[in-house]
């Protein structure tokens, strides 16, 4: 593996942690989340104050950049707890590894334990001599997090940007232009983000994978594992859908400009840009239910060895 | 069951796993109903975008497609309002799982069992999910009343645009409401995590003791 996608994966990170120490990336994560939460409140404020004037517009404008803005904010706080998550799963890795020992009890060699396809109560799983090899998507989650978490905002803050030129513009053809690019724009970022914080979930799973590996190889027990959930498959599947739909609204808009009437075009984008993030978000849930999954089958597992020593 | 502090952590201390407190039995039970409503809305949303659109290239009536406009965004955000609570029960799950599957691996081990007692993210993160839930279905339920309150005069179209800014607003400060509300879901888990693997290490000292 390369040395990007170990560094990606936040292994050497948790390494330098003191695991007695609280995660600074939870507090640092909340405050993002919260800082979102007051441009929020301020957007709802603007909105407020011009609803019963007789041309609003102008404050429209920059509120709705504003607003998602502070939605972009708060998925970066999202996105910063996981990494605490990330790093504090490692730690835990590194726990199990230094208290399993302790916890087996001492058997007398029994049957051995059947390698290959295996069935468990939350799945088929493979048990191997040695831990799995990683998955193509777990690689591509542990590479792509991070490009997808810093292009996403960027993407937002220059949206937000043009809102505010767009605030200040005269003309009603170029003030609907910029309107529509600011949309485009602003919910790509969006969904790139989203697709970011999908794609530290998948690192999660990936190191749950090789967490889970590395400590019953290193105890020399058979390496039972999960193999990918339906509800993983489906998470894939959403959250590409997603994206797609995220990229085809942004070309929607970008069209929209060139029309004589673009109120149309508004019309049917502004559901389809949100049916974007309404898959991505959708994919979220059943990659954290997968997750859910994932844990319980390696409690199983870790009983299972802590009871019978194999 | 006891109470104690172990490592900086306030815990409850017992002879077996405590198993799912109310939230997380909800969460597990929850998400996947939470989780169809929401993509049937989308659809529903979606479609209904569409009829509007067409209506407005049709030369549709004003009184039709401010009602339209109304109706489409109350069933879109029931539809985030649906996805937002599907994630929080799923991250409910989660934590359901730590408490239950923790527990159960300490009764394995033979130890007492330690359970962290439910930190103060947890109880924000239940908090602000409420609040916000409530702001989306506020604004869902007013985006139908004022739909069905049109009747095309120009005085009615006036304030329909009003209440719709509004409605933007709240729904906005909703969402992000729900976002927050997430954050802090997730941070309980880097919480839980630091807790576990503080215990694991302790329960390998208590049996190494023994």
């Amino acid at each position: 593996m390369s040395t990007y996608a170990i560094r990606s994966t936040l292994r050497p990170l948790a390494k330098r942690t003191d695991q007695e120490k609280a995660s600074r990336y939870r507090v640092a994560g909340i405050a993002i989340a919260l800082v979102g939460l007051i441009a929020a409140g301020v957007a709802l404020v603007g909105n407020i104050v011009v609803a019963d004037q007789t041309a609003p517009a102008d404050t429209l404008a920059w509120t709705f950049g504003l607003s998602t803005l502070a939605f972009a904010a708060v998925k970066l706080g999202i996105a910063t707890t996981l990494i605490g998550i990330l790093v504090r799963l490692w730690l835990r890795v590194d726990a199990v590894k230094a208290a399993l020992p302790e916890l087996v009890p001492e058997t007398s060699p029994g049957d051995p334990e059947r390698i290959g396809e295996i069935e468990t109560a939350y799945g088929p799983g493979t048990a191997t001599k040695t831990a799995p090899e990683p998955l193509a998507i777990h690689k591509m989650a542990e590479r792509m997090w991070l490009p997808m978490v810093a292009m996403g905002p960027m993407l937002v803050v220059i949206g937000f940007v043009i809102a505010l030129v767009q605030a200040g513009e005269t003309n009603p053809g170029t003030f609907t232009d910029l309107g529509a690019i600011v949309q485009g724009t602003q919910f790509l970022g969006e969904g790139l983000i989203l697709a970011g914080v999908s794609f530290l979930l998948g690192t999660i799973l990936s190191s749950l994978r090789k967490g889970g590996g590395e400590v019953q190889e290193g105890l020399g027990v058979v390496v039972k594992t999960l193999k990918m959930p339906a509800s993983a498959k489906l998470f894939i599947g959403l959250m590409a859908a997603g994206l797609m739909v995220a990229i085809f609204q942004f070309g929607g808009y970008l069209v929209a400009t060139g029309q004589d009437d673009p109120a149309s075009w508004f019309a049917w984008l502004g559901p389809v840009r949100e049916l974007g993030l309404g898959l991505l978000l959708a994919g979220i849930v059943l990659a954290l239910y997968t997750i859910g999954t994932v844990l319980a089958f390696q409690f199983d597992r870790l009983g299972q060895i802590i009871k019978e020593g194999r | 069951m006891a109470t104690a502090t172990i490592k900086q952590f306030p815990v409850d201390v017992s002879q077996r796993s405590l198993g799912y407190n109310l939230p997380q039995l909800a969460g597990v039970r929850l998400w996947r109903p939470m989780l169809a409503m929401a993509l049937m809305a989308f659809i529903a949303g979606t479609v209904l975008g569409i009829v509007r659109a067409d209506e407005i290239s049709g030369g549709g009536s004003a009184e039709t497609i401010e009602r339209l406009r109304h109706v489409q965004a109350g069933v879109m955000f029931a539809g985030f309002a649906a996805v937002f609570a599907a994630i929080s029960f799923a991250i409910a799950r989660i934590l359901g799982q730590f408490r239950k599957s923790g527990g159960e691996l300490q009764e394995a081990a033979g130890g007492r069992v330690v359970t962290l007692k439910m930190p103060v993210t947890a109880k924000v993160f239940l908090a602000t999910m409420m609040m916000a839930m409530m702001a989306l279905l506020g604004a869902v339920v007013l985006h139908f009343v004022f739909a069905a309150d049109l009747n095309g005069s120009v005085a009615s179209l006036e304030l329909s645009e009003q209440r719709f800014i509004v409605l933007e607003g709240v729904r906005r400060v909703g969402v992000a409401g729900f976002l927050v509300a997430i954050t802090f879901g997730l941070a309980t888990i880097a919480q839980v995590l630091r807790f576990q693997a503080a215990r694991l290490r302790e329960l390998a000292s208590e049996r190494h003791n023994d």
